[in-house]
């Protein structure tokens, strides 16, 4: 292609036309901060992992907190509690250590292939907590919801003198129909929120990777 | 210590800079972007200096790690509108002993590689600096066969765009 070959020949003797960056500029570009795309990731992904985390953090010193667990007491829920509680602890630390593995192994070096991929993988590993998070909220979220309801119902047809209340078979249906409903919904919402923030930030890095894949078809 | 991988650094982007100065063109559509670019080349390049151990060209290496910043790391700024209306650009390929006719063409030809996409752009640009199809497959993780087909079938969309 001849257009090709005579733009290869300018290309190669056109090296004075750029404006020149002195050693002051470098030094002061190198003292500047990254805000490449992992970097982005980087931050992104702390947020993620540290929020449950700090949140819990910050609930158990509050009034709230001990309310919540003499309920659960009450429930008989408090030993699941901390069953639950300690392996999402082990989850959540076996998450960041493989996060911190995968970030750290993010190389600007390595082939161009190989870096998308690290890159996606260790989304990935993000993704997969996330999904975690949703899953344990979801459950926790509805097992709660249902013991309130149930509950709080007795509670009140007590109040109002029932001696041995009960509940129909129908109520269960309708009030277990509609706690799934509530908890798929605001599951869903999350996970909106997700794919729109992550398809933003990883689009560009996607389209690249698959058209890499592509060539070896 | 630090000092002098720091002054060492400087000395040798200062003088192959403009292999990174072709990939910002290349990628970039405005001067601020481009500015954009080769300041996050170089943060990336600084900070995988400490392991370049002189093994290749710090040209070979550079080139490298630039491609990589702007295919991957690089956030492009949105508001950046995409025209090849450059206005550097109009001075790029200005030499004397080119034609007028040669030098409309050659324009028309890197307008055409501007719209191509970003792993095509870097297959051209590797091309453009003359690297073997060995180096191209090695730097984007391809094979050497596939990275030739790629190639031609780039050219033939490069004819398409200028004869559509």
């Amino acid at each position: 292609m001849e257009e090709l070959d005579l733009l290869k020949k300018a290309w190669q003797k056109d090296n004075h036309s750029f404006e020149q960056v002195t050693e002051k500029d470098i030094y002061k570009m190198i003292h500047k901060r990254s805000t490449s795309i992992v970097k982005w990731i980087f931050y992104i992904s702390l947020l993620e992992l540290g929020f449950g985390f700090i949140l819990n953090i910050v609930m158990s010193f509050t009034k709230y907190d001990t309310e919540s667990l003499e309920l659960l007491k009450k429930w008989n829920l408090y030993n699941y509690y901390i069953g639950l509680s300690i392996i999402v602890y082990v989850v959540v630390f076996y998450f960041i250590y493989r996060f911190y593995k995968m970030y750290k192994s993010i190389s600007v070096v390595d082939n161009t292939k190989n870096l998308l991929s690290t890159i996606l993988k260790t989304r990935k590993v993000v993704k997969q907590y996330v999904i975690f998070n949703l899953i344990t909220f979801a459950l926790i979220f509805a097992v709660i919801f249902s013991y309130g309801f149930y509950y709080g119902y007795m509670d009140i047809m007590i109040k109002k003198g029932v001696v041995h209340p009960e509940i129909s078979a129908k109520a269960i249906c309708v009030s277990l129909l509609i706690i799934t409903l509530i908890t798929s919904f605001v599951t869903f919402l999350f996970w909106l929120f997700y794919r729109l923030l992550y398809g933003i930030l990883l689009r560009r890095l996607n389209r690249n990777y698959s058209e890499l894949k592509k060539i070896d078809l | 210590m630090s000092e002098t991988l720091e002054q060492s650094f400087v000395k040798q982007l200062k003088q192959n800079q403009n292999i990174v100065h072709k990939i910002c063109r290349l990628y970039t559509t405005d001067s601020d972007a481009h500015n954009d670019l080769f300041q996050e080349i170089t943060i990336q390049l600084w900070k995988a200096f400490p392991k370049f151990r002189g093994e290749s060209k710090f040209s070979t290496w550079a080139y490298r790690v630039a491609l990589n910043t702007a295919i991957t790391l690089y956030r492009k700024n949105s508001r950046a509108v995409n025209t090849v209306t450059y206005e550097a650009q109009k001075h790029f390929f200005v030499q004397d002993e080119y034609n007028l006719e040669e030098e409309e063409r050659i324009k028309l030809m890197y307008q055409a590689v501007q719209q191509l996409n970003d792993i095509e752009k870097a297959l051209v640009f590797m091309y453009l600096e003359d690297k073997d199809y060995t180096e191209i497959a090695e730097t984007l993780g391809i094979s050497e066969v596939n990275a030739r087909v790629k190639m031609n079938r780039i050219k033939g969309k490069l004819v398409k765009i200028l004869n559509p």
